[in-house]
């Protein structure tokens, strides 16, 4: 995709140093081939035709958020053509996004609040083992057919999302993660019930 | 002496019992959702034109976020030691000063802890069978040869948690103490390149072993490999040789190719083959194909299976064995003959329990037959009603006996897992009898040797515990016990109790708190001084109207820790109690694992216990008696055990 927009606009600068036409009038052209390119970028993106989608749709109607596990999966190209092992997949890489950030997150709230260290240490600790630990292995799990595995990947990954809610509620403190723990707790459910029906 | 402290007035209400997340209930509000992506439908020239820029600059610049790439697992392995940069470590003095300040109104108890080192330590275990490090699961190709116990295992030598995985191997003398050698077979061929997976040895009758075993292919199909020792007069087995023709099975038509692993240890038929078995499903039914073969390099695949049931779902780690009626010896697995009934038992992948069922085997058809079919493998009977999964047997030749192993993982978090740098044990290995008495069950009882490492012998004769009684027992220390107990319940109030037709089962009623008349009593092993922590292992007796006795036997981690990120579920089931039989208990203890057993083995109960606060010096045992009514006699002895050579 890139490639051929890369690909369309050398051709439109190499048309620039050999046409001579008002600045405004080449803008417009550039424009409209950008236009056309991007256009067919967009839509292909998200268009999959009506039997993966019933997969899809199937898939998300047996896990607890199917809004959630629908936006996730039809956003994720690779939706369109896979098993449920797949959308396993997908949703364990959307879990991994999310756990990511988080330790973003606590990284920047780190600085500003040395109130909430303890916390915000324990915290990154556990994402740092979604991310390290429970990922990899879920990934492996799903590849190599022992799905269970994975299930357990994604359970404890919910686990260690409340845990981190917990460790600032314990200790008096209004959480500054709540949405992102929350978001991370959905989604790892999510995975997880898609990872069951493998078994 | 008894006091009258009811044992459940504690000192401070623990802190809510969260068992591992159940999938939560209902959707998300619409509102909460995030809005990703857009709907091409809905682009005008306007809107496309407007942000063109962005576009352009997101078609450059955009990571595939929501794109998992595939080559994630083979990417350099983390280290596993290593403290991520934005934590200090921290001081236990650090620690405790923070929990001593911050008070929660709405739990009530003190506050709880990270997980300091000196809680992380304390849960390795010192009697199990547990690698240096990082992780473990199937136990593999258990064998004696030449005069050692091997026992092979799925090792994941990277990380504490499951991933590419090879075989570990260590030996013993004794079962009890090990010494650990080098990595037996590591995933250096395309037929095993992504796990080197679960497989069992056979001893032919010339003293050759041979092993077969999983393979994950590098294209994640399962298949089966042969492999036997580099040198067959080394004791040790240090070194193996995969078989230049592998894989000598894969999948037959019919079956998918992640459903075929876990290849059986090999018996002989009257033909004078070899056969195994391998478990499978074919949709929710689950399955176990049969394979004879002459030479372990050819195989033929019998029509139908040995066994089936529906429902089941895949069935992992397959067990096939004989057991003898009459005799207090275990069988080679060749054995058949009237005085002979077979064991099929299956590790179901769907509830990660291992269940069995006793049965008949005909020899002839390769076929085997249930003695009661709603007791069928995955639907009745479980070796353990704790955590206990693929589990394996062997026959030990050395001792003629049937030993059982089996894996125990982590109930904790994988955090937790990483900071103390390993996950899961090895059950203490047991015998495995047919029960005489009852003839529709095993007994398992943990392997002799296991009682040299007993001491300091502590016995208590005829305690009497009234209805409502708690008992502590000075012990120098107590993270490492075997305790065996009988009780009886005075006869009186039993027979004057009118029965009622209460259902009570160990998961849902509450655990030891919950009392009724005839129970529960028992122990409360990893018990805090206040019993703001404590694990309750116990009988509870039901009385029906029909006057007859219902006996539960329960191992309770509902409050076992103030922790809030390990697992306080209750486990346990029915034992059955003869007339004329005394209750009886043993319990080991060792560290963060506890394994119960009742009425010599009929019914074994295998626990892991992560307590913040029972622990080295503060770990206490407790006898009780919840009962309302009954008075409960107890004869105990309870040793200090021996640290094992691990």
């Amino acid at each position: 995709m890139i490639l051929f927009i890369l690909l369309q606009i050398h051709g439109i600068t190499t048309l620039k140093r050999n046409q001579i036409s008002p600045p405004i009038k080449h803008f417009f052209n550039m424009k409209f081939h950008l236009l056309i390119l991007l256009s067919i970028h967009l839509l292909q993106t998200p268009f999959i035709t009506t039997g993966d989608r019933s997969l899809i749709e199937s898939t998300c109607r047996a896990t607890p958020s199917y809004n959630l596990c629908m936006s996730t999966l039809l956003t994720n190209p690779k939706s369109s053509t896979g098993d449920v092992s797949e959308l396993g997949l997908i949703m364990v890489g959307a879990t991994k996004a999310k756990a990511t950030r988080a330790i973003q997150q606590i990284k920047s709230v780190y600085r500003s609040r040395p109130d909430l260290r303890r916390a915000l240490n324990e915290c990154a600790q556990m994402y740092i083992a979604v991310v390290q630990a429970d990922v990899p292995s879920a990934v492996q799990a799903l590849d190599g057919g022992q799905p269970k595995f994975a299930e357990d990947g994604m359970a404890d990954t919910a686990v260690e999302a409340q845990a981190c809610e917990r460790s600032f509620i314990e200790r008096g403190h209004k959480s500054p993660l709540t949405k992102m723990n929350k978001d991370i707790e959905n989604v790892a459910n999510v995975a997880r019930a898609i990872i069951r029906m493998l078994l | 002496m008894a006091s009258s402290s009811d044992l459940e007035n504690p000192n401070a209400i623990s802190s809510l019992p969260y068992s591992y997340a159940p999938l939560s209930d209902g959707e998300q509000p619409a509102g909460d959702e995030p809005t990703t992506g857009l709907h091409p439908k809905k682009a005008t020239i306007f809107f496309v034109c407007a942000f063109l820029s962005v576009t352009f600059l997101v078609a450059l610049f955009a990571g595939n976020e929501h794109v998992l790439p595939k080559d994630l697992s083979t990417n350099a392995a983390p280290s596993m030691a290593v403290t991520p940069a934005i934590t200090t470590p921290l001081s236990r003095g650090v620690d405790k000063g923070v929990s001593e300040k911050s008070f929660r109104p709405f739990l009530g108890a003190e506050n709880s802890y990270p997980w300091s080192s000196n809680m992380l330590d304390w849960q390795r275990t010192s009697f199990h069978f547990q690698p240096e490090n990082n992780w473990m699961n199937d136990p593999n190709g258990p064998v004696f040869y030449q005069g050692w116990y091997h026992l092979f295992y799925q090792y994941h030598p990277d990380a504490p948690v499951w991933g590419k995985i090879v075989w570990g191997h260590a030996v013993s003398k004794d079962l009890i103490n090990w010494r650990h050698l080098p990595i037996a077979m590591e995933t250096d061929q395309w037929y095993d390149e992504q796990g080197v997976w679960t497989g069992s040895a056979t001893i032919l009758p010339d003293g050759q072993l041979v092993v077969i075993y999983t393979g994950s292919t590098n294209e994640s199909v399962q298949v089966q490999n042969l492999a036997y020792p580099a040198d067959p007069s080394d004791p040790l087995l240090i070194n193996w040789v995969k078989y230049p023709g592998n894989p000598v099975l894969v999948p037959p038509p019919g079956i998918d190719n992640k459903d075929f692993r876990d290849p059986t240890t090999a018996w002989k038929t009257p033909e004078g083959k070899w056969r195994i078995t391998i478990g499978s499903k074919i949709n929710k039914t689950g399955i176990s194909l049969v394979y004879d073969t002459e030479d372990f390099k050819t195989f033929e695949l019998l029509d139908g299976v040995l066994h089936a049931v529906p429902g089941t779902g895949m069935w992992e780690c397959v067990d096939f064995y004989p057991i003898s009626k009459q005799a207090e010896n275990g069988l080679d697995t060749s054995v058949d003959g009237p005085g002979v009934k077979h064991v099929v038992k299956a590790s179901m992948d769907d509830d990660r329990n291992d269940y069995y069922a006793i049965g008949s085997y005909d020899a002839y058809k390769g076929k085997w037959t249930p003695d009661n079919p709603t007791l069928d493998v995955g639907i009745g009977l479980r070796y353990d009603y704790g955590i206990y999964y693929a589990s394996k047997t062997f026959y030990d030749q050395n001792k003629q006996r049937r030993v059982l192993w089996s894996w125990i993982k982590e109930t904790d978090t994988e955090a937790s897992d990483i900071s103390k740098g390993w996950a899961s044990l090895m059950g203490v290995p047991r015998t495995i009898l047919l029960d005489k008495k009852t003839q529709s069950n095993i007994i398992q009882w943990p392997v002799e040797e296991i009682n040299a490492l007993r001491t300091n012998a502590t016995v208590f004769n005829n305690l009497v515990m009234e209805a409502g009684s708690l008992v502590p027992l000075y012990l120098p220390t107590a993270s490492q016990l075997d305790i065996v107990a009988e009780f009886e319940l005075d006869e009186q109030t039993v027979m004057r109790l009118n029965g009622a037709d209460v259902a009570y089962d160990c998961a849902t009623k509450g655990g030891a708190a919950t009392r009724g008349a005839l129970g529960p009593f028992g122990f409360s092993v990893l018990a805090h001084e206040g019993l703001i922590e404590h694990t309750p292992v116990y009988f509870y007796v039901a009385k029906g109207v029909d006057g007859n006795l219902k006996t539960f036997f329960c191992a309770d981690q509902s409050r076992s820790s103030t922790a809030t990120d390990v697992d306080k579920s209750i486990y346990g089931n029915i034992v059955p109690v003869l007339n004329g039989e005394k209750l009886s208990m043993r319990i080991l203890v060792d560290h963060s694992i506890v394994e119960s057993f009742a009425q010599e083995g009929r019914t074994c109960i295998t626990s892991r216990v992560y307590p913040t606060k029972a622990i080295y010096n503060n770990a206490r045992l407790f006898l009780f008696n919840n009962a309302t009514a009954a008075t409960v006699t107890a004869s105990v002895s309870v040793w200090q055990m021996k640290s094992a050579e691990i």
